[in-house]
């Protein structure tokens, strides 16, 4: 019997340390990260996202984004991300802190999207490429998610978040495809991504 | 005279141990079985829609059918539905078998297979739903999650206490990576969720957490269970004892020193401290030593019987996977450098790298246990030795064109991405003829699984006419005794 807790306690040491180095130091030290101030306008950053874009996160997850497209930039050295002009400056930790969840994913069969709420500012242009992925020219693998709009009668005014869609996309007249309230939120947490505030450990990357 | 009554005694024993564990086994064998049929149809779907997402065979417009949520759901079905409950059910037999006593509490793992069983499908059913956590390997909700490792408790602890209990004497190799894969496994699914989804860690730390969990899930679950099976099966099937007890024990703790550590190559030059990721690329690098003296054991101790992956078709899908593990951990170690991966990274590389894994090494094993064991427990023979060559035959050429298809595409589509002039859109076009021949080649691999379902639901139906009982299988009294194979730990 001795030699077989001698055994076990060999199997869980050896695996404690990558516990202890992988999950139980990130848990403790991140908890610890605290904003940066700017020195000149005191501007702390990063600020959480709030409201519907947490709910929009939500969004993408259930949809599954994170397995196309990315949401990190790595250095000059390790990649050419700031050169493809996904951000001006590699991510760290801190970017991070007010994640509730974070989705770094491994493929970028999509483009990556650390700071796609800087490069695209129009909410349409998410609700056309949602609707239809080709509508922008794009020929992806990317698929339509239909399912996070509808198309309803125009009742008074045409609503403001309809979908500005053409050809043979658009819906018949007296009718519009409005984004459902998932779809609002997917929009608001994608607008939400922006992470080109300075942090002193990730300085801008020089030529 | 004495030698002979010795191995009458030994082979009665056996029957009654296997008595005692066939019911859960079997179960766990045939649900195995039902979840490899409904993976390989999700994988045949999500393979399709990254082809053609538009086309109307692969069902657009369907939110719970959408490739977001297929894609994690084969990967989980597969993982937790196929291979772990093959696992778990082999883990039982190879303890109760080694430590030469009748499992305990035979209905306790009944039960744990059906509570198991629920946990996998409300899991499955939530994912689809679009209920997810969404944290790769990890996207079972919380309630699926937990009933999930109840069931696993509730058979392994028994199967641990018979090991604990058994008669004195030494560990045989395949019982250290069956205690080792069940403890280590309990160990990061509970870790895992708690500091994931009940007390989620703060921001960085989640995809540490992650990816230490998905390094850990291939290396020291997934992979032991499939080398508990090849230490006990080749030898046996070669009637050979192992070639060298200290190869093997470098294999065991090497891979248990380095395999929490890999999976943060996942996420090189990811927002974490560098020595997390350094740590990582050192340890896939390094866990080739464990890998070649696995490899060169297995080698050796088939030296002079390669005969037997012709005669032997249990042991052709076993020493295949074997062979497939040494080329799934060289490509791991050469895709881990800082210097590859800046192109290998985000690519379908790193897709099709899992798959080789989980498909061409541990599924090969896998299917190669079921092969020798169901029989033997069922007292039947296979029915159409035909079915079972077809298997290897369309696993081996659909896995072979996924495996080249995604390889070549997936170079280019590194090469691509790290030329900031390609857009990222044009890329889709770079790929497409890769990704037909990816379809092709999974729909190949997705025939074999069917027709291993085939044979497996004839088997447990129908029994054989005697004259056919020969063909594929020793007679298990023909096998060595495992005294000769069997080593101390340390």
């Amino acid at each position: 019997m001795k030699r077989l807790t001698g055994f076990f306690l060999g199997v869980l040491l050896l695996f404690a340390a990558s516990w202890i180095g992988l999950v139980a130091y990130p848990y403790l030290t991140f908890a610890g990260l605290t904003q940066s101030k700017d020195d000149a306008t005191g501007a702390l950053s990063p600020q959480g996202i709030a409201g519907t874009a947490t709910q929009g996160a939500r969004v993408y997850a259930a949809n599954g984004c994170l397995y196309c497209h990315s949401q990190y930039v790595r250095d000059k050295d390790e990649g050419t991300d700031i050169d493809r002009k996904w951000g001006s400056r590699r991510t760290v930790a801190r970017d991070y802190m007010f994640d509730r969840q974070v989705f770094l994913g491994t493929s970028r069969l999509g483009a990556d999207l650390t700071n796609v709420g800087v490069h695209q500012t129009d909410a349409q242009w998410y609700y056309k490429l949602l609707y239809n992925p080709h509508s922008l020219g794009h020929e992806a693998v990317m698929p339509a998610y239909r399912w996070l709009f509808e198309t309803r009668q125009i009742q008074g005014q045409p609503s403001v978040d309809a979908v500005q869609l053409g050809g043979a996309d658009a819906p018949p007249a007296g009718y519009e495809v409005v984004p459902t309230g998932e779809g609002k939120a997917l929009v608001e947490y994608l607008l939400s991504l922006k992470r080109n505030y300075p942090l002193p450990e990730a300085p801008e990357a020089t030529e | 005279m004495n030698a002979i009554s010795e191995s009458a005694e030994t082979k009665v024993e056996l029957s009654a141990i296997d008595r005692s564990v066939r019911t859960p086994v079997l179960l766990f064998f045939g649900s195995a079985v039902l979840w490899l049929v409904i993976a390989s149809l999700l994988f045949l779907l999500s393979s399709s829609q990254i082809h053609k997402p538009d086309s109307w065979w692969t069902l657009p417009g369907i939110p719970w059918l959408s490739y977001g949520r297929v894609y994690p759901t084969f990967v989980d079905c597969f993982v937790y539905g196929w291979v772990a409950s093959t696992g778990i059910a082999l883990g039982l037999w190879l303890l109760s078998r080694f430590s030469a006593a009748p499992l305990r509490y035979p209905a306790l793992a009944i039960y744990g297979w059906a509570v198991w069983n629920v946990g996998l499908i409300s899991g499955v059913v939530c994912l689809l739903a679009g209920t997810t956590t969404g944290y790769p390997f990890l996207e079972f909700p919380p309630y699926a999650a937990f009933i999930l490792y109840l069931g696993f408790a509730m058979v392994c602890l028994p199967a641990i206490s018979i090991a604990w209990h058994r008669k004195p004497g030494t560990l045989y190799i395949s019982e250290w990576y069956v205690l080792g894969g069940f403890l280590w496994f309990a160990w990061m699914y509970a870790t895992a969720n708690i500091t994931l989804v009940n007390l989620p860690a703060p921001g960085a730390a989640q995809p540490a957490i992650n990816w230490w969990y998905a390094g850990s899930l291939f290396d020291l679950w997934l992979t032991p269970i499939a080398l508990a099976v090849a230490y006990y099966l080749i030898p046996k099937i070669v009637e050979r004892p192992i070639y060298s007890e200290r190869l093997a024990l470098m294999g065991f703790w090497g891979l248990a020193l380095f395999g929490g550590w890999t999976g943060m190559t996942y996420i090189i030059g990811g927002p974490l401290p560098a020595w997390m990721i350094t740590a990582g690329i050192v340890a896939r690098v390094l866990m080739l030593i464990p890998v070649f003296a696995i490899a060169t054991n297995f080698h050796r101790t088939m030296t002079g019987a390669f005969g037997g992956l012709r005669d032997d078709l249990a042991l052709r899908f076993i020493s295949t996977g074997a062979m497939i593990y040494t080329v799934y951990a060289v490509e791991g170690g050469i895709v881990s450098l800082r210097s590859v991966a800046q192109f290998t990274q985000f690519t379908l590389i790193t897709q099709v790298h899992s798959e080789l894994g989980l498909i061409g090494f541990v599924s090969l094993i896998l299917f190669g246990a079921v092969y020798y064991i169901a029989p033997r427990l069922l007292g039947r023979e296979w029915l159409f030795p035909k079915l079972v060559t077809t298997h290897f035959w369309f696993l081996v050429t659909g896995l072979g064109l996924l495996y080249f298809s995604l390889t070549i595409g997936g170079l280019i589509q590194g090469f691509g991405l790290a030329d900031p002039q390609v857009p990222i859109i044009a890329m889709s076009d770079l790929l497409q003829p890769f990704l037909t021949i990816q379809n092709v080649g999974v729909l190949l691999l997705v025939i074999g699984n069917l027709t291993f379902a085939i044979a497996f639901v004839l088997i447990l139906l129908i029994s054989a006419p005697a004259k056919q009982r020969e063909v594929v299988f020793d007679e298990p009294e023909k096998a060595p005794d495992n005294s000769a194979a069997e080593v101390s730990v340390a």
